[in-house]
């Protein structure tokens, strides 16, 4: 191969390489600007969670960010009017108390479970977690937050909650 | 034929290549050797789950192509089989240095497919993206400069210095 082809070639492969290279930086972690690391921190969305009037929650849970070797563990899961007062909520040891039954997860393999102390939400898992509050609601908006058991319900500036309509 | 002269820079790039197959070939080694468990799907240790903790960030095509295999368990199984074969024999052959050009492509693929699928994990540095942008345009740089010293390539291209030859192509694979 004459040498123009060659320097042609090898240019090309330059940026080629640090173009996938550069742009998974960027893509990946937003390097070149708010540089942010999703391993660091658990994050959850709440996004299909569903309430019921009588009181039956569907609370669709799928942890977005965190270790991927442990955890995240769930602690509280709020359900609360618009204007954050309380409507009803299950703390720790009502979270570890969950029948296996009322846990569906979307894939079989590092599922969603109870532990002792939390719920726990393995990276990438998404499940339909049931939970029942004792008595009826009235028509409207609610909102659903849970917690991680590091006592924060946001990261990455998202919350963990989500708006819902109980018609 | 005359004396095949090898390039000064040729000799040395078996330094990077043997790292660069050994990094997919010990992959191989890991779930095949070592711990057995990592292939049996009724295992806590099964590498199918991994491939769940890609998916918040994964990129779009891949994203779904990995929650259609995820929701599949025996066509996972497959799909994990086939990827660590993959590794074993085209790590392999970048340590012999057989296929070189070849196997810095299907390596470069590799590397840059999981850099696009789990390139946003990294919970010491940055890490799945360090890993896969440095494997990745390393077996790209070893597509275009085979390897010519302390390989079997560079007795397959003493006799055949083109390559391949497929019609009226030449298709250089070493």
């Amino acid at each position: 191969m004459e040498m123009e082809k060659i320097t042609i070639l090898a240019l090309l492969g330059l940026i080629i390489a640090t173009g996938v290279t550069f742009g998974l930086y960027q893509i990946n972690f937003q390097g070149f600007g708010h540089l942010t690391n999703y391993s660091k921190t658990p994050a959850y969305s709440l996004a299909g969670t569903r309430l019921y009037e009588n009181g039956t929650l569907f609370l669709q849970i799928a942890r977005t960010a965190g270790p991927d070797t442990y955890g995240g563990f769930i602690v509280l899961v709020q359900v609360l009017y618009p204007n954050g007062t309380v409507v009803y909520q299950w703390n720790a040891s009502q979270l570890a108390h969950i029948p296996k039954s009322h846990i569906h997860n979307e894939f079989s393999l590092h599922p969603v479970t109870t532990t002792p102390f939390a719920l726990e939400v393995p990276l990438g898992q998404n499940a339909t977690v049931i939970l029942q509050i004792p008595f009826h609601l009235k028509p409207g908006y609610y909102i659903v937050r849970v917690y991680d058991v590091d006592g924060s319900y946001q990261a990455y500036g998202v919350k963990f909650q989500v708006e819902v309509y109980v018609s | 034929m005359g004396q095949v002269i090898v390039e000064s820079t040729q000799k040395y790039l078996p330094i990077l290549r043997v790292t660069l197959g050994f990094m997919f070939f010990s992959a191989f080694i890991r779930r095949a050797i070592n711990v057995p468990a990592k292939l049996n799907p009724s295992s806590s240790a099964y590498v199918g789950g991994k491939l769940i903790t890609f998916l918040p960030h994964a990129w779009a095509p891949i994203k779904g192509t990995l929650v259609y295999v995820l929701q599949n368990p025996s066509l996972l199984y497959e799909f994990i089989i086939l990827f660590t074969a993959l590794e074993a024999i085209f790590g392999l052959f970048m340590i012999l240095g057989f296929l070189t050009r070849l196997s810095g492509f299907v390596i470069a693929i590799l590397a840059w497919g999981i850099g696009a699928a789990a390139g946003w994990l990294g919970s010491t540095c940055v890490d799945e993206w360090q890993i896969a942008a440095v494997e990745g345009a390393a077996a790209f740089m070893f597509m275009f400069t085979g390897s010519r010293w302390l390989s079997i390539d560079q007795i397959l291209a003493k006799k055949y210095p083109k390559g391949v030859k497929l019609g009226k192509l030449y298709i250089p694979l070493w």
